[in-house]
Formats: C-alpha cells, sequence, structure tokens
C-alpha cells in the first residue's frame, strides 16, 4: 500500500469512527422511528465530526494531548448523555402521503427512473471524490486560512496566540472560528500525520452527508422518491459546490450545517419530536464554521418569531442561544476581533449599487438559466410551510452575501467577484430542500 | 393550471435543471485528474504538493521552501525569508510550508533563534550558511552562529 493510500484509509478509519460515534450521539435528537433513520445517517456525520474538531480544545484544557483514548471518552460521554436525553419515539402524526404513495409505486412504473437518478447522485459522488483526491488541497483560502490553522494546532499541540495577535498572520483571518481547523487537526491527531491530502477524503464525506439528509428529510416530510430523487441527484451534480476549488474551504461543511440548522428550524416550527434540539445542535455547527454561522442563526431566530406561528417562542429560543454560545467562546479565547475585510463605516448608495451591479453581471448565460429553471419550479409549486421557511432563510442568506460586499475594504467589486459564487453556492442544499418540498403533494398525486 | 400540467411542467423544468447541471461539469479534466492520481499516488506527499495546482504559480519557489523547511534545524524559532518574489500566493504558501514555526518575510535581521532562508543565489556577507542547494540557502547571522 502506498504512503497516499495507507493515510486515505487512515482518514477513512477516522471517519468511520467519527461516523459512528455520531450515530449513538443523534440520539439525543431523533427518535428512533424509521421515518428518522436516513436524515440521522447525515446528521451522523456531522456529530461525529464535531466530536472530532471539539476532541482538540477539550484536550487542551485538560492538559492532555488529543488522542484516541481521548476521542473514545468524548465519544463515550456524548453517547451516554445522549442516550440519558435520549427523545423518546413520540405519536408521530404526520400525514406521509408521499412516503405512502411512493412506496406503492416503488415497484411499478417509478422505480427505473429512480434508479437512474441513483445512479446520477453517485456519479455525482464519484466526480466529486475524483476531485478532491486528485492532489493535496491547495486553495488559496485553505492554504492560507484553515489549513494554516489546523497545521499550526496539530504541530504546535496548542492553540499559538499568535494565530490572533501576530500581525504578519493578518491574511489568515484572526476573526473566523476555528471548527473546521479544529477537524482538521483533531483528524490529524488521530492519524498522526496531518496529510493534506488524504484529509481531503472529508470533503465527499460532508457531499454524502448532505444528499442523505436532504432526500431523507424530503422523503419524511412526504415527498416521493421521484421527487427527493431529482432534487438530491442535481444536487449532488452541482459543481459549483462541489467543485475542486472548494476543497478544503468552510463552505461544504457550512452547506451542509445550514441544511440541518434550516430543516430542524422547520421541524422545530412544526413540533416534530427532537427538533429543538437538532435546531440547537445544527446552529452550534454553522456558527463554529463560518463567521455568518452566526447570522444564519440570528436569521432563523427572527424567521420564527416572525413566522413561526404558536410554537415561535420555543423555536426562536432554540435557533440562537448555542450560536452565541460558541462566538461567546472564540470571543474568550482569542478576543474581540475586527472582521479584517470588511469597513462597516464605508457603506453608500453608491457601493450598494456597485456590489448589485457586480453581482448582476457575475453568473454567465448557464448559471442565468438554471436561476430561471428554480424560479420556475418555485412559482409553480404548491405553498409547504416548511419551504416558505426555508427560502426566506435561502433568501437572508443570499441578499447578506449580495449585499455585504458593498461595505468590502477591498471594494464591492472584488468581494463579489472572489467570494460569491462560492459562498452563494453553499445555498445550494437549502434552496434544494426548500424547492423540492413544493413538490411533494403535486407529484404525489 | 391543473395538477397534471403542473406536474409535467416541474418535469420538465427539473428535467432541464439537471441537464444543465450535467452539463456545466468539467468533464474534459477528468482523464487528467484520473491520469495525476494514479501517477502521483506513490509519490511522497510534498512531491504531490510540488506537481499540484497550488504550487503551478511558482514550482521552484516551493521546491525551496520545502528544501528548507527539511534542512532547518530543530532549534529553530522562526524562518527569515529573503530575495523571495512579492505577492499574496508567495507570503501564503511560505507560513503554510514553516507552520507552525513564525515566517518574516526581508526583516532588517533575523531575530534571535531564527533562521534566514535565501532565495535565489544572493548571500549576505555576514551570514553563515548552514546549507545550500539549487533554488537557495538557509543561513544564520555570524555571531548567532558563534554563539555556543
Amino acid at each position: 500500500m502506498t504512503g497516499f493510500l495507507g493515510q486515505l484509509a487512515q482518514v477513512g478509519g477516522v471517519a468511520a469512527a467519527a461516523w459512528i460515534a455520531g450515530w449513538f450521539a443523534s440520539r439525543a435528537g431523533f427518535p428512533p422511528d424509521r421515518e428518522f433513520r436516513i436524515e440521522r445517517i447525515g446528521w451522523s456525520w456531522a456529530l461525529g465530526a464535531g466530536i472530532v474538531a471539539s476532541m482538540v480544545p477539550i484536550a487542551f484544557l485538560a492538559r492532555v494531548r488529543p488522542s484516541w483514548p481521548v476521542f473514545l471518552v468524548l465519544a463515550a460521554a456524548s453517547a451516554a448523555g445522549a442516550w440519558i436525553l435520549r427523545v423518546r419515539s413520540a405519536a408521530w402524526g404526520r400525514p406521509s402521503e408521499g412516503l405512502v404513495v411512493s412506496r406503492a409505486s416503488a415497484y411499478g412504473a417509478e422505480r427505473p427512473l429512480t434508479a437512474v437518478l441513483g445512479g446520477l447522485v453517485l456519479l455525482g459522488v464519484v466526480l466529486y471524490l475524483l476531485r478532491t483526491l486528485t492532489e493535496p488541497m491547495w486553495s488559496n483560502d485553505y492554504v492560507a486560512i484553515w489549513g494554516l490553522k489546523g497545521k499550526t494546532i496539530h504541530a504546535s499541540e496548542g492553540i499559538p496566540s499568535r494565530l490572533f495577535g501576530d500581525p504578519s498572520l493578518g491574511f489568515s483571518h484572526p476573526e473566523y472560528p476555528l471548527g473546521l481547523p479544529f477537524l482538521y487537526s483533531g483528524v490529524s491527531f488521530l492519524t498522526g500525520r496531518f496529510d493534506d491530502h488524504a484529509m481531503a477524503l472529508l470533503f465527499p464525506l460532508f457531499q454524502v452527508a448532505t444528499l442523505v439528509t436532504l432526500f431523507g428529510w424530503l422523503r419524511r416530510h412526504g415527498a416521493t422518491r421521484l421527487v427527493a430523487g431529482i432534487a438530491t441527484a442535481i444536487l449532488a451534480c452541482f459543481e459549483p459546490l462541489y467543485s475542486a476549488f472548494t476543497t478544503g474551504l468552510a463552505e461544504v461543511p457550512l452547506s451542509l450545517g445550514l441544511l440541518l440548522f434550516g430543516t430542524a428550524l422547520a421541524d422545530a416550527l412544526e413540533g416534530d419530536p427532537g427538533a429543538l434540539r437538532r435546531a440547537a445542535l445544527g446552529s452550534t455547527l454553522i456558527a463554529a464554521t463560518k463567521n455568518e454561522g452566526l447570522f444564519f442563526a440570528a436569521a432563523g431566530c427572527a424567521i420564527a418569531l416572525l413566522f413561526g406561528g404558536e410554537r415561535r417562542f420555543k423555536a426562536a429560543a432554540a435557533a440562537l442561544p448555542t450560536a452565541l454560545l460558541v462566538y461567546g467562546l472564540h470571543v474568550i479565547l482569542r478576543g474581540r476581533l475586527p472582521l479584517r475585510d470588511f469597513d462597516f463605516g464605508s457603506a453608500s448608495a453608491a457601493r450598494v449599487a456597485e456590489a448589485l451591479g457586480a453581482a448582476v453581471r457575475l453568473p454567465g448565460v448557464i448559471v442565468w438559466m438554471q436561476l430561471a429553471l428554480l424560479a420556475v419550479l418555485i412559482v409553480l409549486g404548491r405553498r409547504a410551510p416548511e419551504g416558505s421557511w426555508l427560502l426566506v432563510l435561502c433568501g437572508a442568506g443570499l441578499a447578506a452575501y449580495i449585499l455585504l460586499p458593498a461595505f468590502a475594504v477591498r471594494g464591492p467589486e472584488w468581494l463579489v467577484a472572489t467570494s460569491l459564487p462560492r459562498t452563494a453556492a453553499g445555498l445550494a442544499p437549502l434552496a434544494a430542500a426548500a424547492v423540492a418540498i413544493r413538490w411533494r403533494r403535486v407529484i404525489a398525486a | 393550471m391543473s395538477r397534471l400540467t403542473r406536474a409535467a411542467a416541474a418535469a420538465v423544468a427539473a428535467g432541464l435543471l439537471l441537464v444543465l447541471v450535467l452539463a456545466a461539469q468539467p468533464w474534459g479534466e477528468l482523464p487528467r485528474r484520473a491520469r495525476k492520481i494514479a501517477a502521483y499516488a506513490p509519490q511522497e506527499l510534498p512531491v504531490r504538493r510540488l506537481g499540484g495546482s497550488g504550487t503551478a504559480f511558482d514550482r521552484r519557489y516551493f521546491s525551496f521552501l520545502e528544501n528548507a523547511r527539511r534542512r532547518l534545524p530543530a532549534s529553530a524559532e522562526g524562518v527569515a525569508l529573503y530575495g523571495t518574489p512579492s505577492g499574496d500566493p508567495y507570503v501564503y504558501l511560505a507560513h503554510y510550508v514553516f507552520a507552525p514555526r513564525p515566517v518574516l518575510f526581508a526583516p532588517p535581521a533575523p531575530p534571535p533563534g531564527w533562521v534566514a532562508a535565501i532565495y535565489g543565489d544572493g548571500r549576505p556577507p555576514d551570514a553563515k550558511v548552514l546549507h545550500a542547494w539549487a533554488e537557495g540557502a538557509i543561513a544564520v547571522p555570524r555571531e548567532a552562529a558563534a554563539t555556543p
């Protein structure tokens, strides 16, 4: 076995252990019912990756080196805690007509088409796997930000204060959350080596977890295999998100986190069992991954309060506090740091117009056609409360990504060109869920 | 609009979206990626990075950094770089390669305990060269070298 394949197998082993640990931990957010099982698999990866990442600061706090024993203790503690706090099988009364229709039709005319869609999902995963494993992670933001911090934490066996205070490291954005660097260093502590090629394997796993969650959530909410399959196949093959360039960056993990958070928030507003806990966990994950995670958590909280009906306060209370806790822990660790790329005193109507103009000019013909088709699917679909909440969350994120460049220190045009394509692509899983859920009843009939 | 018409319209729109997403895939790069994995997988990690996209802007520079990293004394507290081109990718790559050691670009003199890594043929007159190779050298100030 070559060095690369050996390291790949080791990272795969760590990932498998994390996924299993996440499965046991997910008992705190999911009832044991069969309907939840598919999306629980997706959640398990996110929670498992969270356990690996959180192992690093927890071990440092306990003044021990992050290692397999520490991971196993944490995994066992999470599993035990999850068992104590387990969500019991509630009277699960959702009228899942799509599920019933789909189960009946899976052996009929729908079957060949769902098999083709399954093949396309597999194709999307294989293509992304090929892109991620071609070479060591290489994007500028990986080298300058996420990888640099992960490598530094691993090699230092600590969190050097210079990561936050050294002016020569300003380019590495000391104000960004440390979730992804902790994940890189955590995996490296467990494999015994910081291998930035083998660790690229984490990214197809984030993709698979996203696809599984999307499919499972749509199915549980009554979408047919066909509707859920089309949405999952389109997302699996969506190259702007699952590209060689985004490998190593926070967009792919964040896109999973946003899907988890958004769907859990929608579930919480509907009163699904365990959904409040899932929303709180999703909020934690997104706030630990990127700065805008806190924004999305706040947006989710606002959506719950504004549109949430009778469960608004509980859902809102689940959406934001854990994200604030993550932010607070970062402030304790590194102090309050300004957003390096932004000057909020620089806004003007002209800059907003410049940002909007740049955003409109950015997509090519193909992307505009894709957006137009998405609009057709939204307009023709049937209103579904979960879909509406997710669309508002998605729209809030897109608006922020388009307008924030108006405050960019290096100018709106620069930030739109360098970040909008990938940040907007990170909304794709959320958008897929929001649009597809509007078609569950039309296609089921 | 009837439910059937609506469903047909959705099927067409979703089908077209799927086709567009598939068409936008960079299919042409797949054979190159497959060949690259096969060719580089047996190589050690720095060689794989050397042949990758992240060093395409200046592969000789990465070779210099990697050679310097391998030759750094274990006691080196940081790396002062001299003779390197300017530009963000040069800065990012140097910090990444030498992490967790701190890096400075062309300080007046390397801080105490640091090592100078010199890109190219230039050699400061007041430095003791520890190692030299095709792309550069690492050196320490003479007074530091003389300190027991």
